[in-house]
């Protein structure tokens, strides 16, 4: 029998269907990876399995008996645990009292933990190699020993079946590979293991079968060679083959300096997002910023916005942005259509363009209104649309729209292409090559679509796991990382 | 006869009402804050309007408008002396600053209470009509006031509605009760739209606790309950709706009027309490709530 | 927590019961009755911080629970004369229904929501005792027939053990497993769920044993009284004057709302002499805490090396 079942699993919200028809086999002893781009409902299939959600149909069977309908503690008590993405510590309680309570019994009438509990919490702690951090609180601990005492957590129970979701994200290669171990070891131990990450290549070297996803369905399934060989996932992640045209920009001129960034770090409480970044735009550049999700381009364009705090210098023309409000960057010129959009939701179409052009002169918002319906001419005749009910290339187009209206000198699109069917994906490159041939606009993309982020390019930079680790033109990124990106 | 006077009286509560309540929705919906010293700073304007008026040679419509300041003034002191500092504050989980700022304008509205009570006294006081005299409205002799309050009300809750819909500052604050990320990074920066609607709110509570002081009057004991009613009309409306607001401050004051009139006075508050139990039971966002 | 500091409170703990102990011998029957008072109004705030600190629930009306066992005590007391411990604890049970009333919507019901409910379900209460009464004496209030004693020496003694007794409990409870999950459930729903608890069954019982204490604190009052009445019990100051003590004492903490609970009505008295100004000071002196040391005079103390 299989550790873990599922079949069928459906799951929607409202009119978004984030897991159709998921199914897979999980056994014993054996490490399973969910992989797919951002949005393409792994998250969701883990909260399905664990009973944090309800599918909406579908059978989930832990060891032959249906779990679907069961609350999340019932399910846990019949042998899952789940390490979530985000450590959950009890901040007022030590670590050992952290993972005490993973062990105790669901009693109202307990007062105190029974003998053994003691000796396996520390056993427990041990195991994940947080003997010495026994007595410390949650909020004196690195972030990696954080992540440690969620494993601890999860397994405490000894459970049948151990959800992980994300455990990658925010530690060093250093700390990837001894987490990478401590997940082997699970196996050993003979657990049933479902991974769920962003970062393809550890996942590959980690697990024994594969699962990929795109948009809520099933791509792809198989062995760790079979599905990173499969020419749909490539295209999932990759966007497409992989062709950059040279481009004859006349990239011989010396153009002034726009934007630089140097030796920018970003902690987000312990995880570190950006570690040592340079990276730099001149004027009237296309400049790509391409790399997985989590690698770190949201966190590099929200430092260059002022949105949050960050070490190293970031200088836009002759002047550092230190110190300047987020609004104030923005009405300096560096406008950011974030991958989240933040479009007025309740407002029309016509109303978050106009919000765009408060700070221009009546004539030029006009002018410039009359520019951005020709770019898009779809705007135009859905004027009069609310926001909240336009279709998700239509919102893309508005944001990007809307960022245009303030006039910017530095325009920063972060993900624009996410979860837009590929008929979208080309009007909107379409869009992108008009903007450049017809104004001096410099713009900054970061995307993990490859195809999408090659052919505008002067220049691309890799993002890789909060650093960069490439720079160059992107006929030599196809020819340097076209087997290796993934 | 009580049928057209039932009428006319809840119509001129429920405008009342409905000015209170609609400051109270639009400090939530844009600012997110949920000020319990709304009363207090009605009582304030009120209690200052009636001495200016009484003590000073200022007369009734001086009285009215440094009432009205006192007013703003005391919401300027509520944000930049309570609610903008806990926002602020590195001290404060994230998540307990909704339950710190409504302990703090709650601390705050009982220091403004007991601070008025020292300086006036508790007796009620009710200022001069703008307007002295009767007329008939449908047949019912109405003091002209109670008319020009109902009126004063719906003009500036029509000027307010413009002011929303049709101006670019009304359409800012109203991006800001949807997505104020948005509105950052349009260039704008939130601080100053916030300290606009903190006036506008300012106002709003200024003008309805004048007029209430002219209309009912007004004393120190009455905050609390003040605050309690603007609360439960904006519930009942839907926390962050204006038109919820408009509309179930209309049936809060009929429901009011109907029981002075018809059961007894003292049995006023009942109804609409027991309609925000309901409310809160079966439809906990309210009529047209949002949030 | 370490052994050190258990030992240090245990300490601080057994000197402070030895010391409150002997005062009657040399303090006024005056200063007696303030102190009586405080340590029922100690035992309130430490059955609101086992809602709000363990199961993250904001109660804005602690008074509701209170008044329903005052009011019951009271009235079973005029209607039929049992004995006063009957009295009480038929004011436990009555609180004990209002608090898995007041429960049931909790679990459903998300931030402010909540709150409401609770401010709402005082505002019945208060309502409800004034049109029944006939019943209830209505704002005047009425008197019962019996009371603890007579004797301000022997009503400050009850309190006091009353006050010990229930810091001994709660504390003892907050510390407990049983207490560790109810921080979790109260922390962290969905973790807490994820580690194998009833969520739902835990705060049921966080609200039961805090309605419980209320509902016989609020009883024992109303004997020590001698009277039952809307003011000293029900009306919403008194709920926040509960919530303000907690606040200051420090919150999660079980024995800082005590102490903030037992400073804020001996400090009220102090400043009688301001007349009506003594609430504005209080409440400005809350206001202060909340904003230079939200986590209240004791929580450094009591929580050590929480948030570094």
């Amino acid at each position: 029998m299989n550790a873990l079942e599922a079949r069928g699993l459906v799951k929607r919200y409202g009119g978004l269907v984030a897991v159709n028809d998921i199914g897979f086999d999980l056994h014993d002893g054996e490490i399973l990876g969910l992989i797919g781009p951002n949005g393409s409902g792994k998250s969701t299939v883990m909260k399905l399995v664990m009973g944090i959600e309800r599918p909406d149909s579908g059978s989930v069977k832990l060891d032959g008996v249906e779990t679907v309908g069961w609350p999340s503690y019932r399910i846990a008590r019949a042998g899952v645990g789940i390490v979530f993405q985000h450590s959950r510590p009890l901040h007022r309680q030590t670590v050992l009292e952290n993972i005490k309570l993973a062990l105790l019994p669901d009693s109202l009438l307990r007062l105190t933990a029974t003998a053994g509990v003691d000796d396996r919490a520390r056993e427990i702690a041990g195991s994940v190699g947080l003997g010495d951090v026994l007595h410390r609180h949650p909020a004196t601990l690195p972030f990696a020993d954080l992540r440690r005492m969620e494993m601890a957590k999860a397994i405490a129970r000894d459970p049948k079946v151990v959800l992980i979701d994300e455990p990658f994200a925010g530690l060093t290669a250093g700390e990837v590979e001894t987490f990478s171990e401590l997940i082997r070891a699970l196996r050993a131990q003979g657990h049933a293991v479902l991974l769920v990450d962003h970062n393809v290549k550890s996942v590959a070297a980690l697990a024994d079968r594969v699962l990929a996803m795109y948009l809520g369905q099933q791509v792809a399934e198989g062995t760790v060679d079979e599905v990173m060989r499969n020419e749909t996932v490539r295209r999932v992640y990759l966007g497409g083959t992989l062709e950059a045209s040279q481009r004859n920009s006349g990239a011989a001129e010396t153009r002034p300096s726009l934007l630089r960034v140097e030796d920018v770090s970003v902690f987000y409480g312990k995880a570190q997002a950006l570690e040592h970044v340079d990276l730099h735009v001149d004027e009237g550049e296309f400049v790509s910023v391409v790399g997985l999700n989590g690698a770190g381009k949201t966190t590099l364009f929200n430092a260059i916005s002022g949105l949050v705090p960050y070490a190293g210098t970031v200088a836009f023309g002759d002047r550092a942005l230190a110190g300047r409000t987020p609004a104030a960057i923005a009405r300096d010129g560096i406008v950011q259509c974030p991958e989240s959009r933040q479009l007025f939701g309740d407002m029309t179409v016509r109303e978050n363009l106009d919000l765009g052009g408060q700070h221009l002169p009546a004539e030029a918002r006009a002018e410039q209104l009359a520019w951005l319906f020709e770019l898009f001419p779809i705007l135009e005749s859905r004027q009069g649309q609310v926001a909240r009910t336009l279709s998700g290339g239509e919102q893309q187009m508005l944001a990007i729209a809307r960022a245009l209206m303030m006039r910017p000198k530095l325009l920063i699109l972060d993900e624009p292409t996410l979860g837009l069917a590929p008929v979208i994906l080309e009007q909107l490159s379409k869009a992108l090559e008009r903007l450049r041939a017809s104004t001096p606009i410099t713009v900054l993309l970061g995307e993990q679509n490859v195809t999408f982020a090659l052919p505008h390019a002067d220049r691309v930079y890799l993002l890789e796991h909060a650093r960069v680790v490439w720079e160059g033109e992107p006929a030599k990124f196809a020819a340097v990382m076209g087997e290796g990106y993934l | 006869m009580t049928t057209l006077q039932i009428l006319v009286d809840g119509f001129a509560i429920s405008s009342l009402y409905a000015l209170a309540a609609v400051g109270f929705t639009l400090i939530f919906g844009v600012s997110g804050v949920l000020n319990l010293a709304h009363g207090g700073i009605m009582l304030v304007a009120a209690l200052v309007g009636w001495w200016v008026a009484g003590e000073t040679p200022l007369g009734t419509y001086g009285g009215t408008l440094v009432g009205i300041l006192a007013g703003l003034l005391t919401a300027y002191l509520t944000y930049f002396l309570v609610v903008r500092p806990i926002q602020r504050s590195n001290a404060i989980a994230q998540e307990e600053k909704e339950i710190f700022v409504l302990t703090g304008t709650l601390l705050w509205g009982i220091m403004i209470q007991t601070g008025m009570a020292y300086v006036f006294s508790d007796n009620p006081v009710t200022m001069r009509p703008l307007i002295p005299g009767v007329i008939a409205v449908m047949g019912v002799r109405t003091p002209i006031n109670e008319v020009m309050i109902a009126v004063l009300c719906w003009v500036i809750i029509g000027l307010l509605w413009v002011l929303i819909n049709r101006t670019p500052a009304g359409k800012q604050m109203l991006a800001a009760s949807i997505n104020p990320r948005g509105l950052t990074l349009l260039g704008f920066e939130l601080s100053q739209i916030y300290f606009r609607v903190w006036t506008i709110y300012g106002v709003l509570a200024g003008v309805a606790g004048v007029l209430l002081a002219s209309f009912l009057g007004v004393g120190t004991a009455n905050a609390g309950q003040l605050t309690a009613s603007a609360f439960s009309i904006v519930v009942l409306g839907g926390l962050g709706s204006v038109s919820g607001s408009l509309i179930a401050a209309y049936v809060v004051g009929y429901l009011e009027t109907l029981t002075a009139y018809l059961i007894a006075p003292t049995l006023r508050p009942i109804p609409a309490l027991i309609l925000l139990v309901l409310v809160v039971y079966l439809r906990p966002q309210g009529l047209l709530g949002r949030r | 927590m370490t052994r050190a500091f258990n030992r240090r409170l245990l300490f601080a703990g057994v000197v402070f019961v030895l010391v409150a102990t002997v005062l009657p011998l040399w303090l006024s029957a005056y200063v007696l009755g303030v102190l009586t008072t405080a340590y029922y109004f100690g035992v309130f705030s430490m059955s609101w911080d086992l809602l709000f600190g363990f199961a993250g629930e904001v109660n804005f009306g602690p008074t509701f629970l209170i008044g329903l066992g005052a009011y019951t005590a009271a009235l079973l007391d005029n209607a039929y004369h049992p004995p006063v411990v009957i009295c009480i604890a038929a004011g436990a049970l009555a609180a004990l229904v209002g608090g898995v009333l007041l429960a049931l919507p909790a679990l459903r019901l998300r931030g402010p929501y909540f709150g409401l409910v609770t401010l709402v379900a005082v505002l019945l209460l208060q309502n409800a005792i004034v049109i029944f009464a006939r019943f209830t004496g209505g704002e005047i209030g009425m008197t019962v027939p019996d009371v603890l004693s007579v004797d301000p020496k022997l009503n400050y003694w009850y309190a006091l053990a009353f006050f010990v007794v229930s810091a001994i409990l709660l504390y003892g409870l907050s510390r407990s497993a049983v207490g560790l999950i109810l921080q979790a459930s109260g922390q962290d729903a969905v973790e807490a769920q994820a580690l194998g608890f009833n969520v739902t069954k835990h705060k049921l019982a966080a609200f039961s044993v805090s309605a419980l204490f209320s509902g016989v604190a609020g009883a024992m009052l109303v004997f020590y009284m001698g009277a039952a009445s809307v003011g000293p019990i029900i009306d919403i100051g008194i709920g926040v004057q509960i919530v303000i003590g907690a606040v200051l004492g420090g919150r999660r903490t079980i024995l800082g709302p005590a102490i903030g609970a037992i400073f804020l009505l001996v400090g009220t008295e102090l400043l009688r002499p301001l007349g009506q100004l003594n609430t504005f000071v209080i409440a400005g002196i809350a206001l202060a805490v909340i904003l230079f040391f939200p986590d209240g005079l004791l929580g450094h103390v009591l929580r050590p090396r929480e948030n570094t």
